[in-house]
């Protein structure tokens, strides 16, 4: 804890909870938290300190200020700003942990527990806790979707499956205002780290095996979509989800104008965000290891890590580190190195059998069951999402892979044409996910492969939050899989997604 | 091994009897078995039973593999390669297409058996990062054929991706003025393994839609027309690997000037 600067003494209350809480490293710098129309400048590079290590953030071409900044300023009627729930201390998502540090630093004022998506649902009393479980327990945002889907890339779709409600726990799936007979669902999601965009918008091929068609083409500039964005793809570009954000998230009344949707791309495209240094093992670019954002930044993005540089082999050198480099380790750090490499290992060639996982055991081809590893999904060399559409049912929001959580709404999906190819004509599911976009039954509970990277800094993990930690991410594949890993894997695998 | 399926599509695709020539070919319909072998990703074997003989095949070469739990239908030719790294002898070329009947599934240890290493197929895409060849004139009017599973009108990864990139590379340099996409489906009902089976007249039609949506995506700005026939016949196009059924569900992409 540090003195207080004197002058701090003459502010107003808010201003005086600001000073009052330090950033990672102590001392007077600002605070870690990223209010919406602070004004500060956004440096170049920045640092900030997890439970794992530390989290490094650049903006090319920075520092930026941003004073006036789309992304920052606030411009709806909440008070909220994009970085609100894209923080740079979160790898540009936001963890759980800082939601309730930020509940607790404001007795819930933050604009972050705003009504329409920063509760549980608005009809429930504002001013509770427990009003804002789902975001302050789980990480989660309420997102509203149109129902019945009636559109998909510009062609006209009708949908074939019926949507029940079999529970409501939070008010947001019934009543007059809320739930499929008012025309729209309510799910719940984590935030989407917003860095690496390069990434997530690259195209390898020019189809999309999974969907079984050539790539849609982006309305805007005529090319093809890369088909990452949001969990449920229902934004094919930057474009389409910042006018989502603006109108959803920020309430925003009046449209984002052109100048503020460039600014805001611009912005969007110019972030990197991984792990720097690891608490345990030291500098991940050191010793021949190529982790950090540096080399996010200055790779090529779209790379299939099968017939390319393996993913993860940031941490090649690591897997023999000579005698005399050796020496100038602590055996923990040394021990910790070796570690990671293994768990990228671990990653690429343990094998196991995946089954009845929709978007992989069917309709593409592989035959179901298929054995592979963790990079046949997370194959994009650099970053671990998929090279192509990621949209791939885990079961991480469907009955009976799910965990059953009471706190989360459960619908009925019954199809009304084709069976889904593994649930069957009846789904219970917490988000149908990708289904919400393409109204295909047999797309109920496909999921968008996220980024791998600052894993550390964004818990809990996984679009409904089912992880709380990355050990937990483990234990769900081991569960959902039979992996079979012995304690020694799951605990590189751990210490890998620690470090990128 | 790559080289050896080469050499069998070349095969194919030299000898105009192929297609013609169905002694020999063989055509079930059964519930999948699978056998867990390691040999890395990819790696698990299929295995089919035709009960009115009793004869177990090794399935696995199909670009579209079996589900669990669900029957396939079996259509292939035994391989000329007698090595049994599934335990049983191997179809190749060979389709296994899923059908609507529910099998209750069974998995099976490797017992021994080594399985098939992976290696890409010969049909495989180059990442568009990879310039494409431009393909020499003159130009003139040409079909392409896609090929597709039973009843559906999906793109298989790794077969029809290679045959419309290989199309679209073609178009994009001799220009064509019109597509005329044509979506065929096998109608006349056959009874194989006991199982009336016939595909749906509608899948013609999806089959061009589908193909032809592709091109508008793939190459924007050409002319497309659709049309569709039932009661497709079977062609010997090579890259149907000589399987009559297999060249009946198809859609033709005809470039013409
Ligand atoms: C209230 C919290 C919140 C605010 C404010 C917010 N977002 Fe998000 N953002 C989310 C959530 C939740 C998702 C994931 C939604 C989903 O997957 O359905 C997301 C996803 C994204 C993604 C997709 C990233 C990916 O990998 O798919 C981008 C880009 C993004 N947001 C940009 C913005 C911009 C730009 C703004 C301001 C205009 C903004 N966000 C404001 C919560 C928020
Ligand atoms: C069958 C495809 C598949 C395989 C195999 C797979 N994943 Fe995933 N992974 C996904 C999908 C789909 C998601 C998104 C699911 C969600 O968010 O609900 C995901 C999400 C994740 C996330 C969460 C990222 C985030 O931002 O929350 C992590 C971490 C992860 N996977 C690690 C692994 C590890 C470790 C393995 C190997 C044990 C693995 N994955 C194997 C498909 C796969």
């Amino acid at each position: 804890m540090h003195f207080l600067p004197q002058k701090a003494f003459a502010l107003p209350i808010a201003a005086l909870v600001l000073a009052l809480s330090v950033g990672a490293r102590g001392g007077d710098v600002p605070d870690r938290w990223w209010a919406p129309g602070e004004g500060r400048v956004l440096p170049a590079a920045l640092d900030y300190d997890n439970d794992h290590g530390t989290l490094r953030t650049l903006t090319v071409g920075g520092p930026l200020k941003t004073a006036g900044h789309p992304f920052f300023e606030p411009l709806g009627k909440d008070g909220r700003a994009c970085v609100t729930c894209h923080q740079p201390s979160d790898a540009m998502s936001l963890s759980v942990k800082s939601a309730r540090r930020q509940w607790d630093r404001t007795d819930g004022k933050d604009p972050l527990f705003a009504a329409y998506d920063g509760s549980n649902c608005p009809t429930l009393p504002q001013d509770r806790r427990e009003s804002h479980s789902l975001l302050l327990d789980r990480g989660l945002i309420r997102v509203e979707r149109p129902w019945p889907t009636k559109s998909f890339n510009g062609n006209p779709v009708t949908p074939d499956f019926t949507i029940e409600v079999v529970r409501d726990p939070n008010g947001c799936n019934s009543g007059p205002a809320y739930g499929p007979a008012a025309g729209k669902i309510s799910v719940y999601r984590r935030p989407r780290p917003v860095a690496n965009m390069k990434y997530l918008l690259a195209v390898g091929f020019p189809y999309d095996p999974k969907q079984g068609y050539a790539l849609p083409l982006d309305p805007d500039d005529g090319k093809p979509q890369s088909g990452n964005l949001m969990a449920d793809n229902r934004a094919g570009n930057l474009r389409i989800q910042m006018e989502d954000a603006a109108a959803t998230h920020l309430q925003m009344l009046k449209a984002l104008t052109p100048a503020q949707r460039k600014t805001l791309q611009d912005f969007e495209l110019r972030v990197y965000s991984a792990m720097q240094t690891s608490k345990a093992g030291g500098a991940l670019d050191s010793m021949g290891a190529r982790g950090g954002p540096v080399r996010l930044r200055d790779s090529q993005p779209g790379a299939l890590g099968s017939i390319g540089e393996p993913v993860w082999s940031e941490f090649k050198a690591w897997e023999s580190i000579p005698k005399d480099e050796a020496a100038k380790l602590t055996p923990e750090q040394l021990a910790h190195r070796q570690s990671i490499a293994r768990g990228a290992k671990v990653f690429r060639e343990k094998m196991f059998l995946i089954t009845d996982t929709a978007g992989i055991n069917s309709r593409i081809g592989f035959g179901n069951p298929v054995r592979n590893s963790c990079v046949f999904c997370h194959n994009m060399s650099q970053m671990g999402n998929d090279v192509a559409p990621g949209q791939v049912d885990l079961g991480t929001t469907t009955l009976p892979f799910a965990d059953p959580w009471d706190d989360l709404p459960l619908f009925k999906v019954t199809c009304t044409g084709r069976p889904h190819p593994h649930y069957g004509k009846v789904i219970y599911t917490y988000d149908p996910g990708f289904a919400l976009t393409s109204g295909k039954c047999a797309d109920v509970g496909k999921i968008t492969l996220q980024s791998m990277r600052g894993l550390s800094a964004r818990a809990p993990y996984f679009s409904n939050g089912l992880a709380k930690d990355l050990r937990g991410v483990v234990d769900y594949y081991e569960r959902r899989y039979s992996i079979g890993y012995t304690e020694q894997e799951k605990q590189d695998l751990v210490n890998l997604m620690s470090a990128l | 091994m790559k080289r050896l399926t080469l050499l069998a599509a070349l095969c194919a695709a030299t000898s105009a009897q192929a297609a013609q020539d169905t002694a020999g070919l063989v055509r079930f319909v059964a519930c999948p078995v699978y056998r867990d072998t390691d040999a890395g990703r990819k790696s698990g074997c299929w295995l089919a039973d035709d009960r009115e003989n009793g004869k177990r095949w090794d399935v696995t070469e199909s670009p579209y593999k079996p589900d669990w739990n669900f029957a396939v239908l079996v259509e292939g030719r035994p391989s000329a390669n007698a090595a049994q790294p599934c335990g049983a002898p191997a179809l190749d070329p060979v389709r296994t297409s899923r059908l609507d009947i529910p099998c209750t599934r069974h998995m099976i240890p490797a017992e021994g058996f080594p399985g098939r290493r992976y290696t890409l197929p010969r049909r495989n895409i180059a990442p568009l990062s990879v310039a494409r060849a431009v393909p020499p004139g003159p130009y003139a009017e040409r079909v392409f054929p896609v090929y597709f599973e039973f009843d559906k009108d999906f793109l298989v990864y790794q077969y029809d991706d290679w045959l419309i990139d290989n199309a679209v590379t073609w178009i994009k340099a001799a220009k064509p003025k019109k597509l005329i996409v044509t979506g065929f489906a096998a109608t006349a009902p056959e009874t194989v393994s006991g199982v009336t089976i016939a595909e749906r007249p509608e899948a013609a039609q999806e089959r061009a839609e589908t193909i032809a949506e592709t091109m508008r995506r793939l190459v924007p700005g050409t002319a497309v027309e659709t049309k569709w026939e039932v009661a497709a016949q079977p062609t010997d196009e090579p890259e149907a690997d000589g399987l009559p059924w297999q060249s009946q569900r198809r859609a033709e992409i005809r470039a013409v000037f």
